[in-house]
């Protein structure tokens, strides 16, 4: 237990330490802030060093063994029928919650003028990482490599770029890391080694990782298929 | 400093109570594990609520104006070669902080049986969204379209993920997904938005977009690349 802790102090020190003499050699050479504002970002810098102290923690203590326990249970033979079910579960709701994706659907709702309205976006979103976990976690089950997924999922947002609306797919491509922050992120890492080993997997870094990977890929295509389905829409509604 | 947390807690507990939810049905349903290791959960989570939340509101208080100072002032007196270094720089500081981009560089040591080291990773995978987000101030002189560039880097993603070995293809696609979030992204483009104010004829919706998912791309061709020669 204290080796643990220790290991998350020095892992906090050594995310936040670049940080810190950044900044330290930027006061010092070009920004010369007034003490105040370096106590405001002294503080700010303190609190946001024991948050990522306690987030750790409990990521260690509590996720990581819990989400392997829930990826053994639905990667057992006489569950195997949960892991689409399951998958697809766990990605739409952690979508669903997460903040950043609605800011996201904010701004989609005000760069179509109100055409895409921000339920639709958050749905289409939500069921987009849906589709996506749950294939992740199939492709773990059947030990596929993961190109499979990531090549023509990588193709058809290139492809979808030379036919989509600028400022549409301006807020699709950075929408990429927005899907699931990092409380979700780390428990379906957590889950997907859980089913790796249950499926008698042996080599981890090929067949547990990759399911993050997918989730990236999901909030842009369902944007660019959104944009594309209104910009028909809008062809028709002009044609008649 | 109440405030600022009382600001953040709703957000982050949206977000948690999902999974919390999800995690509760299936431990009464199929996974049935043991109470004390269902409590750990509910401890752990508590715990990364609470995190998540000093986190933000640390980031609101201190990061945030920090990126901005930096991103305001620097453009405005600095040479191109100090911006493009402290480009990297920031990408590279704020990318390492990243809460889910030090929990996936821990599980890859794990997986990799401790052949791939989680503060190697970490640094690769920083050092890919630095270079990157120097590449994206680059197209913001240059004035190149960021959508022939993404498209260019996606391309070589792909290529490299036939050519590198296939153990850190999972790992590298990984990396990219977790590299821009609450502490990157903002700071990142508060440097851009700066940078691009102190230019002419500029317009910061056009020129600020894609940085993010630059960035990301970056990660994973860095990764890929050390894959290969490493």
């Amino acid at each position: 237990m204290l080796d643990e802790v220790v290991t998350v102090a020095r892992s906090v020190g050594l995310a936040v330490g670049p940080l810190v003499v950044l900044f330290a050699l930027f006061q010092g050479l070009v920004l010369r802030l007034p003490p105040r504002e370096i106590g405001r970002i002294a503080r700010g810098t303190a609190l946001a060093s024991i948050g990522l102290f306690l987030f750790l923690l409990g990521v260690n203590f509590g996720f990581l063994p819990f989400g392997r326990a829930i990826g053994a249970a639905i990667g057992d033979e006489a569950n195997r029928w949960l892991l689409v079910p399951a998958g697809a579960l766990l990605g739409f709701v952690t979508t669903w919650g997460e903040p950043s994706v609605r800011i996201l659907a904010d701004q989609v709702d005000q760069a179509s003028a109100g055409s895409i309205r921000k339920g639709l976006v958050l749905v289409a979103v939500s069921i987009g990482v849906a589709v996506a976990v749950a294939a992740g976690v199939i492709r773990i089950a059947y030990g596929l490599p993961l190109l499979y997924l990531i090549v023509p999922g990588y193709l058809l947002v290139v492809f979808a770029m030379w036919w989509s609306d600028r400022g549409f797919l301006a807020i699709a491509i950075d929408a990429g890391g927005v899907a699931t922050g990092p409380l979700a992120n780390t428990f379906l890492l957590a889950v997907a080694f859980g089913v790796a080993i249950a499926m008698g997997h042996e080599d981890l870094m090929v067949h547990a990782l990759g399911l993050v990977a997918l989730i990236a890929l999901a909030p842009v295509l369902s944007l660019v298929f959104l944009g594309l389905v209104v910009r028909r829409g809008r062809q028709e509604v002009r044609e008649s | 400093m109440l405030a600022l947390l009382r600001a953040q807690l709703p957000d982050v507990v949206r977000a948690a109570a999902p999974l919390g939810l999800v995690v509760a049905a299936l431990q009464v349903t199929i996974v049935g594990a043991p109470a004390a290791e269902f409590l750990q959960f509910l401890a752990g989570l508590a715990l990364a609520i609470l995190g998540m939340t000093l986190l933000f509101a640390g980031i609101d208080l201190g990061i945030l104006p920090m990126g901005r100072y930096i991103g305001a002032e620097l453009p405005r007196r600095g040479s191109l070669p100090l911006i493009l270094l402290t480009a990297f720089a920031l990408g590279f500081a704020t990318t390492i902080a990243e809460p889910d981009v030090i929990v996936l560089a821990q599980q890859v040591e794990t997986a990799s049986g401790g052949d791939l080291s989680a503060t190697t990773l970490a640094v690769v995978i920083s050092a890919g969204v630095g270079a990157f987000v120097v590449i994206a101030m680059l197209r913001i002189v240059s004035g190149v379209p960021m959508v022939y560039l993404l498209a260019a880097f996606y391309l070589v993603g792909v290529v490299l993920t036939f050519v590198a070995p296939p153990r850190i293809v999972p790992t590298a696609w990984d990396a990219g997904s977790v590299t821009t979030g609450a502490l990157s992204s903002p700071v990142i483009l508060a440097l851009a938005l700066g940078f691009i104010s102190v230019l002419p004829k500029r317009n910061a919706v056009e020129d600020g977009f894609g940085l993010l998912g630059l960035g990301s791309i970056g990660a994973v061709l860095l990764v890929l690349l050390f894959g290969m020669w490493g």
